[in-house]
């Protein structure tokens, strides 16, 4: 392949096909919120640190503003918007709910997402395990407790 | 991981009426359902047809004359929109008015620098286009030409003759001093048994770092020359009083609107001027510009928790531990530009002798200028220096004497019996108890088998230390303390606004004045007002967000200074008591009996003697709005009710700097357990307790989250958290790589207590809370100085003790020693 | 956050990312991107052409060696190595050092490729791979070569690694005694301050201390604890100050952490 500027992508989110011109330069992050308008994903940093950008990308749990959308093609991404299906919450944003494991609600899809990671990979984890799953994730607002409580109750059925 | 523990005996103050219903429960939160599925509407979410994107260029130099800009090469490219200079802005815009006395109000403050950038980071010029990335690329192009001059980040140079002066027009670097003195200092020098010195006490500069930076999107109305502004700015009282002098327009005009906010911890107070220019270029470019702050943008310019060091400082103590009073100087960095300030050199007397008994105390205050950061009212906003210098000084003090930190404590707290308690300076501490308070703490951390733990982690080689941290959430100001710093301001008192009203089919609908930014306050006010109108919180729906057109607001409405559960939720009841009394009168001319016969139930209004005459919500709803004919003609019932709840405030007495200058008084004691590693300076805080009482806790799980967040942001603050400066005012940790903030590995086991001292001034008992007042600062820095004991006797005298602090007092005890001396009196 | 104009290529070779690599001198090899984005991103480095690795699966996988050592493609994840069988059971220090970078999801994309290439002097795998003795296997359009760890690393963010050529895999020699680790970072588990790397062998112990100068330094003792320690002493390195440590700090810390990594290999730590 010859380098390129711009391509057209194709991607599967959330189980819906899309199909974009993207510059090569276009994080995937800023493809998803501003050309999917799935806004769901956060920006909270500009150093990949905090996670608030957090995706599924094939599988994995990944941070969307160190990918380019470019290297997506083909891809298959799950973003908070597709946890919740005919109107029924997830386990675990029922179980963040029911402990306040959120409060401004701004990391919530990034911890989400890492959190579904974990529980599809792990099901039974310890504490240590929720909380070596959630460290890529940066919280201002909980000081983490209660979402490692409701983690915690997801994955034992109890949300 | 965390454990709740309520003690079982009665713990109430005064007697309260058993109320049924919502108040006091952990009712499900309104926002969670559109939060979890990532449905709220955060700024950068919103767009707008059109919009050009905003990218500031700024300064790279902490301090240098701006002899040219050219913004010629940026304009050639295609997608950009146009740009903004600091010669339109001194053109079209008047300086921010500035809260200080002269000569210090002689400041000029613009949204863009103009001739001279103050601060690394400061904005010169602001380039608009039709993407993100194309106002990036095009704010590369725009060519400044600096000169640099000398720069000053030294708080304790900034007053030296040969100083870097910041801001021309004033002259000096000193934004505003004074000195405070209550009691009689000198004899209680003369009365003390002992003194204690301490040279020198350093609160660092740090801030909350809300995950969401602050952003806006503004839309300009030509042909009324109304702004719509969206954005997260979470005191929209505060910035139209900047900005609409500026813009030389009216309050009106300015209409702020919010929706959801991602954290904001007093970050969020002061970004008046990004939206200034996004105001200008908005009516300039005559379509709507959109700004979103990046991180780094955030760490380096919007804004700092205030920097303030303690010197000089003397305490006089009796032979039996009672401390009498303290003297020192404190110096407080605001940075580049006060703004907000220099409300931070009075707000901390809202806790002047912390809970502590002592009479006599006299503080020379002065605040001045720097090339860094501007500070704004970040969380603890001056209470939590202060707090954290009076604990430090309990804990030295006790440590030099050496006293029981618990007994110290104990015996200098003020006692519950003596509640409400007038301080020194006027001010009124309404309900506490602190010594239980402290026993809880204690009991939670396993004070019993300190030793034994103590013993155990020398065994590994480990120094094991306990420290306690207690502070004050002082809540609900009265704005006419800042008549004490500048006697010609007209603010005083304080204000909140709540609208209700029940509509056509029968929906309660509140609209609130605040700006939460996380805090529940949809939540919580439909708790207050369905115990008050007989239906459920999920009978009521709650506006999203704030907006000025909504006509539900006020001078000080907005979210900050811990004061919801009072002033927001004062507001919320005053307004549902109104409707409840229409409501009433209303059934009762329907029903034909008197109104005092209605009772609100069940979502209806009835008889309280005969339940089938009732009329639910909807009827009356349909009879006010459509179907109004044959009512009494002195019926005054609209179903639409305003309320503006107003503390009972007193304009303070200027000459004594005296008087009540905030209404409630929440309380937190923490305990914390550090294990140091001798070798490297490094540690890690094994145990940790927090009791909290902020009186009658409306929602208890939505008062645990706040307590766990001020906790969190607290240990952070203590442990790595500083914004650090070199000596060219290049800012060291401008973003989350280099600013290291708790991440979920780096939290202690957590137990929380709780106990409810009720408020005699506010309706339901409650207290506004969430500041925190920074106990886990206090507490970790006690800890960090217990561990040291054994291991050289250092005195903890930073807020801030990232590994290699630790390790430097390790290895030279006396230069922490050096700064602490005992006179021995008798 | 806002990246400058870019070129982009997804490789289809080895033989072909070399070409692309060659033929723009401002091309740069896109691994994981957990280090170059960031870098595009504050714009301190604006390559013209990207040359994405990700589709090479001839760079991907874990084999053991016939001599009984272990060799990693360049592109595995550090996931792919925490959660391989054969660096568990082969070098399991490897596995658990590579488990502590940054968090799950950087560690879903970054390589070990990348963390070698990039030699930000922070890194944890320089100075273990250095410790360990591996060899870098490095691709170029004149065919392939073999540098040692110890001569790979030349300078910060600067290796062995052409503009125009690509590090295809590293080999591990067997284990001989045992391996440790130790590092004092800022916060649990985040960038290390000052790290240390000990191989065990035969009564010898081979170091490599991190975060104190451009590249891994090398120090060689025997290996008791306080001997290490001693030779990290008298070592020759200038650490730099900055925000999180001064230079006195720093070398305190190389001596300290030195002793305690050979501890743990010899099984005491």
């Amino acid at each position: 392949m010859d380098p390129v500027t711009g391509k057209t992508i194709a991607v599967n989110v959330n189980g819906d096909q899309y199909e974009r011109e993207v510059e090569a330069r276009q994080l995937l992050v800023h493809f998803l919120r501003d050309d999917l308008e799935l806004t769901g994903t956060h920006i909270g940093c500009d150093t990949g640190n905090c996670g608030a950008c957090t995706v599924i990308y094939d599988g994995t749990a990944i941070k969307s503003c160190m990918l380019l959308a470019i290297q997506a093609d083909g891809a298959r991404i799950d973003t908070v918007e597709g946890l919740a299906s005919d109107g029924e919450l997830h386990p675990l944003q029922r179980a963040f709910s029911e402990t306040h494991a959120l409060q401004c609600g701004y990391c919530t899809p990034g911890m989400l997402m890492s959190a579904k990671h974990l529980l599809d990979n792990n099901p039974e984890p310890t504490q240590h395990e929720v909380r070596r799953a959630l460290q890529g994730n940066i919280c201002r607002c909980t000081g983490y407790w209660n979402i490692v409580e409701a983690v915690l109750a997801a994955s034992k059925g109890e949300a | 991981m965390t454990e709740t523990v309520t003690p079982t005996e009665a713990l109430v103050v005064e007697e309260t009426e058993t109320r049924p219903g919502f108040i006091g429960q952990s009712v499900p939160r309104k926002e969670d359902r559109r939060l979890v599925q990532g449905e709220g509407i955060f700024i950068d979410d919103m767009k707008r047809h059109g919009m050009g994107f905003v990218h500031f260029v700024r300064s790279p130099y902490a301090h240098a004359r701006i002899v040219s800009v050219d913004v010629s090469k940026a304009l050639e490219l295609d997608g950009v929109y146009g740009t903004l200079t600091g010669d339109e802005v001194a053109i079209q815009t008047d300086p921010y008015f500035e809260l200080t006395v002269p000569p210090g109000n002689e400041i000029k403050d613009y949204c863009l620098a103009v001739g001279k950038a103050h601060y690394m980071g400061e904005p010169v010029a602001a380039v608009v286009a039709a993407t993100r990335d194309l106002a990036r690329d095009a704010a590369e192009l725009v060519e400044v030409e600096y000169e640099p001059l000398p720069v000053l980040v030294d708080p304790e140079r900034a007053q030296d003759a040969d100083a870097p002066v910041i801001h021309e027009d004033p002259g000096s670097n000193v934004v505003w001093s004074g000195l405070f003195s209550w009691g009689e200092i000198e004899s209680a020098m003369a009365e003390a048994d002992h003194v204690v010195r301490i040279q020198r006490l350093h609160f660092d500069r740090f801030s909350s770092t809300p995950l969401e930076c602050s952003g806006g999107l503004v839309e300009f109305d030509r042909p009324t020359g109304q702004w719509h502004i969206y954005s997260n700015n979470q005191f929209p009282g505060f910035a139209a009083i900047m900005m609409a002098p500026a813009l030389r327009t009216g309050i009106d005009k300015l209409r702020f609107i919010s929706h959801d906010i991602g954290g904001a911890f007093g970050n969020k107070i002061c970004t008046h001027p990004q939206l200034t220019a996004c105001c200008l270029l908005a009516r300039k470019l005559k379509r709507p510009v959109q700004w979103t702050e990046w991180r780094t943008e955030q760490h380096m310019t919007n804004t700092h928790g205030n920097e303030r060091v303690f010197l000089d400082v003397e305490v006089p103590v009796k032979a039996d531990g009672t401390m009498l009073g303290f003297r020192c100087r404190a110096i407080d960095d605001c940075g580049a530009y006060p703004r907000y300030e220099p409300l931070g050199c009075i707000i901390w007397s809202q806790v002047t002798p912390g809970m502590y008994r002592w009479r006599h105390i006299e503080i020379d205050f002065t605040q001045i200028c720097t090339n860094k950061s501007p500070v704004g009212p970040n969380r603890g906003y001056s209470r939590m220096q202060h707090l954290w210098f009076t604990e430090r000084v309990i804990d030295i003090v006790a440590h030099e004497l050496d006293l029981d930190p618990v007994e110290v404590r104990k015996r200098n707290y003020i006692r519950s019996d003596e509640m409400p308690y007038e301080t020194p300076n006027g001010c009124v501490y309404d309900s506490g108890d602190y010594s239980k308070m402290l026993d809880m703490a204690l009991e939670l951390i396993g004070y019993g088998v300190l030793e034994e733990r103590r013993a155990e982690a020398a065994e590994r080689g480990k120094l094991l230390g306990l420290g306690i941290g207690s502070t004050l959430d002082s809540g609900t100001n009265n704005f006419g303390q800042s008549q004490l710093l500048n006697p010609e301001l007209q603010f005083s008192g304080n204000n909140e606004v709540a609208t209700i009203k029940l509509d056509l089919l029968g929906e309660v609908v509140i609209t609130l004045g605040t700006v939460p930014q996380g805090q529940g306050h949809e939540t919580v006010a439909s708790q207050v007002a369905a115990e008050i109108l007989g239906c459920t919180p999920d009978d009521i729906h709650v506006r999203v967000g704030h907006d000025t057109y909504w006509n539900s607001h006020s001078g000080f409405s907005g979210t900050y200074a811990s004061q919801f559960a009072v002033t927001g939720l004062g507001a919320v009841k005053g307004a549902a008591e109104k409707l409840a009394e229409e409501m009433r009168r209303l059934a009762a001319a329907v029903l034909g009996c008197p109104a005092d016969d209605i009772e609100l139930a069940g979502g209806m209004a009835r008889m309280r003697d005969n339940r089938e005459a009732a009329l639910p919500f909807m009827a009356l709803g349909a009879i006010i709005n459509v179907n109004n004919a044959g009512l009494p003609e002195d019926l005054d019932v609209t179903l639409n009710a305003r309320y503006v709840y107003r503390p009972p405030f007193q304009v303070p007495d200027k000459e004594r700097k005296f008087g009540n200058l905030t209404l409630t008084y929440a309380s937190q004691i923490h305990a914390c357990l550090v294990e140091v590693d001798p070798e490297t300076g490094a540690y890690e805080i094994v145990n940790y307790a927090a009791v909290d009482d902020c009186g009658k806790r409306i929602h208890p799980q939505i008062v645990e989250g706040q307590v766990h967040g001020a906790t969190a942001q607290a240990i952070g603050a203590a442990t790595h958290e500083t914004f650090a400066y070199d000596e060219d005012g290049n800012l060291l940790t401008p973003n989350f790589y280099d600013y290291h903030v708790p991440h979920a590995l780096d939290m202690p086991p957590l137990h929380a207590g709780y106990l409810e001292s009720p408020s005699p001034f506010t309706a339901y008992g409650a207290k506004g809370m969430g500041e925190g007042g920074g106990a886990g600062i206090h507490a970790v820095c006690a800890a960090l100085q217990d561990a040291m004991r054994a291991a050289g006797n250092q005195i903890v005298h930073d807020s801030c003790n990232p590994p290699w602090r630790v390790w430097e007092m390790l290895q030279d005890p006396e230069s922490t020693r050096r700064l602490v001396s005992v006179e021995e009196r008798r | 956050m806002l990246l400058r104009q870019v070129e982009y290529a997804r490789a289809e070779s080895v033989a072909d990312a070399v070409r692309l690599l060659g033929e723009n001198s401002n091309a740069r090899p896109l691994a994981g991107g957990q280090t170059l984005v960031n870098v595009m991103k504050a714009r301190a480095a604006s390559p013209d052409v990207l040359v994405d690795l990700n589709g090479l699966d001839e760079l991907k996988g874990i084999r053991t060696t016939p001599a009984g050592g272990l060799e990693l493609g360049s592109m595995v994840t550090y996931t792919e190595m925490v959660e391989s069988e054969d660096v568990g059971d082969f070098r399991p220090r490897l596995a658990e050092v590579t488990s502590t970078i940054a968090d799950v999801q950087v560690r879903n994309r970054g390589t070990l490729g990348g963390n070698l290439c990039s030699n930000d002097p922070t890194n944890h795998l320089p100075p273990l791979m250095v410790a360990m003795g591996a060899e870098m296997t490095i691709a170029g359009s004149s065919g392939e070569r073999t540098v040692p760890a110890e001569d790979f690393f030349l300078g910060v963010y600067l290796t062995a690694v052409e503009p125009d050529e690509l590090l295809t895999k590293v080999t591990l020699p067997p284990p001989g005694g045992g391996d440790g680790f130790a590092a004092v970072t800022i916060g649990r588990e985040g960038t290390c301050i000052v790290n240390a790397a000990a191989v065990v062998h035969d009564g010898e112990a081979r170091l490599a201390i991190g975060c104190v100068s451009a590249v891994p330094v090398v120090v060689r003792a025997s290996s008791e604890p306080e001997a290490a320690a001693a030779a990290v002493t008298t070592a020759d390195f200038d650490p730099p100050t900055d925000v999180h440590a001064s230079a006195g700090y720093r070398r305190r810390l190389a001596e300290v952490l030195a002793r305690r990594a050979v501890q743990q290999a010899i099984g005491v730590g």
